[in-house]
């Protein structure tokens, strides 16, 4: 499950990358991948791809800013709803 | 759920003056979000002059506008479902996040503005436009000494006085007219011909100062400044900075913000005072900057004895098409933090803010760190009217009633109190 989510989110920011290396734990934001705006984009992806929804209380910086925040936040949403 | 849209506009009695609108929202909103539609509406149309929202089972269901004259009401239900559907609807909400609270709750009355009037210490001088004496001189300049002091604590910073005008491009290459269009100042004059200046002549002696002045004064290249900073990054552009640690920049200077519908006090005002200081430098040097010094001033504050807190805010972006992603996303990276102090019961000002801004600005206007690339920035902004008034609301007028550190500091800046 957390593979599985693991590389639908590395595929996901691929696009983002120009071929540099990201590691599960770098912050996209602090490398400068990506710019502020591309969190809207990163929450509506994590509702889409894994049909979930996210409420006020998903809304913490550390959900989105890594990969390992990524898969902690589907994987505890979907936990959760299952 | 979508309701259907009702509207009407009626007088709301004999000779009040006074219509009341009702728009619908096409479908409700949370109502988390209420503040964020109240501080957009006077901006929707500039016949508005009042509103209350219409709430039910926790979600914002329409508006009632108040008005001098009867509105439109199709036309303002367009325009409010449009500024909601642009700017509010798509916010996602996050939870208040406060990150400091003043172990201090004093008791705070109303009326400190009336009771300053009556003391002959601030005179109403427009809309939104306040003359202040002592003892508000005073406290302007301790308070501002005060932050230069603790800046100067950790910091070695660089400090200049920026002109009042500030370029046009200036302001656009800092992406204010995409963000903030309801806050702008142009300032221009008589277009610089014969022609136009006589032709004003024979105008103004036949019908004086109206509107239609404007056609005479094509220049718009300059404005009145909403804030400092943008000073700074006008002043620093196209540089790069030595790799030699944060660089940090002051300035105090008047700011300008159009806000619509000012009320007679010092919680508001078009044309006040900021005290900015921008950083500049390595990402994690920026960010550790405005930390740290964001500590010192809430450690200031409770030395004073002054109840308040600071908490995660953002800006005001008004009708863009990104406004609720730039909004949603501020909130969620803590990109800025208000520090809010107590002037009445049960309500609080903004008196000051710490923003951090990333590689907007450094990558707007070209400023390099080092071999680094890109320099990031943080400013940390203090109105210094709002910070003197909610002192005032909390300690009154009586400078024997004030902390010592303040007393003692307005004294040595000169003061008369």
């Amino acid at each position: 499950m957390q593979n599985d989510v693991r590389t639908r989110v590395r595929e996901f920011l691929a696009p983002q990358l120009n071929g540099r290396t990201l590691a599960d734990s770098d912050d996209i934001f602090a490398l400068g991948y990506v710019n502020s705006l591309f969190a809207m984009q990163l929450a509506l992806f994590v509702e889409q791809e894994f049909s979930l929804q996210l409420t006020p209380d998903d809304m913490e910086f550390d959900n989105f800013r890594t990969v390992d925040g990524l898969v902690r936040l589907v994987t505890s949403k979907t936990a959760t709803a299952a | 759920m979508t309701e259907t849209t009702r509207q009407g506009t009626e007088p709301t009695g004999a000779g009040t003056g006074e219509f009341h609108t009702r728009v619908a929202l096409h479908t409700p909103v949370a109502g988390q979000l209420a503040s964020e539609i109240e501080r957009r509406l006077l901006f929707v149309s500039s016949q508005i002059t009042g509103y209350e929202l219409d709430t039910a089972d926790g979600e914002v269901r329409g508006v009632t506008l108040r008005s001098a004259t009867p509105l439109p009401a199709d036309e303002l239900t367009e325009k409010v479902n449009r500024v909601v559907d642009g700017d509010v609807r798509k916010q996602r909400t996050t939870p208040p996040k406060s990150v400091w609270t003043s172990s201090h709750d004093r008791v705070v009355e109303e009326g400190t503005f009336e009771r300053l009037a009556q003391a002959g210490a601030v005179t109403e001088a427009g809309e939104g436009q306040v003359a202040v004496g002592e003892p508000l001189l005073s406290l302007l300049a301790y308070f501002d000494r005060a932050v230069k002091r603790i800046l100067g604590e950790d910091f070695n910073p660089t400090e200049y006085r920026y002109p009042t005008l500030i370029s046009t491009e200036a302001l656009a290459t800092a992406g204010y007219f995409a963000s903030f269009p309801q806050h702008l100042m142009f300032v221009t004059r008589l277009h610089n011909d014969i022609d136009v200046y006589q032709g004003f002549q024979r105008s103004y002696g036949e019908t004086g100062i109206d509107s239609t002045v404007l056609d005479a004064c094509h220049n718009v290249d300059y404005c009145l400044p909403p804030t400092m900073c943008y000073h700074t990054f006008h002043q620093y552009r196209g540089r790069t900075l030595d790799a030699d640690g944060v660089h940090v920049v002051t300035a105090k200077g008047k700011s300008f913000r159009f806000e619509a519908a000012y009320a007679t006090t010092m919680e508001r005002l078009w044309d006040f005072t900021i005290r900015e200081i921008v950083f500049m430098g390595p990402r994690e040097d920026v960010l550790a900057s405005r930390e740290l010094f964001m500590r010192k001033i809430f450690a200031f504050v409770e030395e004073l004895g002054l109840s308040g807190f600071c908490e995660v805010g953002n800006d005001p972006f008004f009708g863009g098409d990104d406004t609720s992603a730039r909004i949603w996303s501020q909130r969620l990276m803590e990109l800025k933090y208000e520090l809010r102090l107590t002037v009445a019961p049960g309500r609080t000002i903004a008196v000051g803010s710490f923003n951090f801004h990333d590689d907007l600005f450094g990558r707007g206007f070209g400023i390099d760190y080092g071999t680094e690339g890109t320099a990031r920035s943080a400013c940390v902004g203090f109105g210094l009217e709002r910070l003197v008034y909610a002192f005032l609301c909390q300690y009154g007028l009586d400078s024997a009633d004030w902390p010592a550190p303040v007393r003692e500091g307005t004294r040595a800046v000169g003061g008369l109190v």
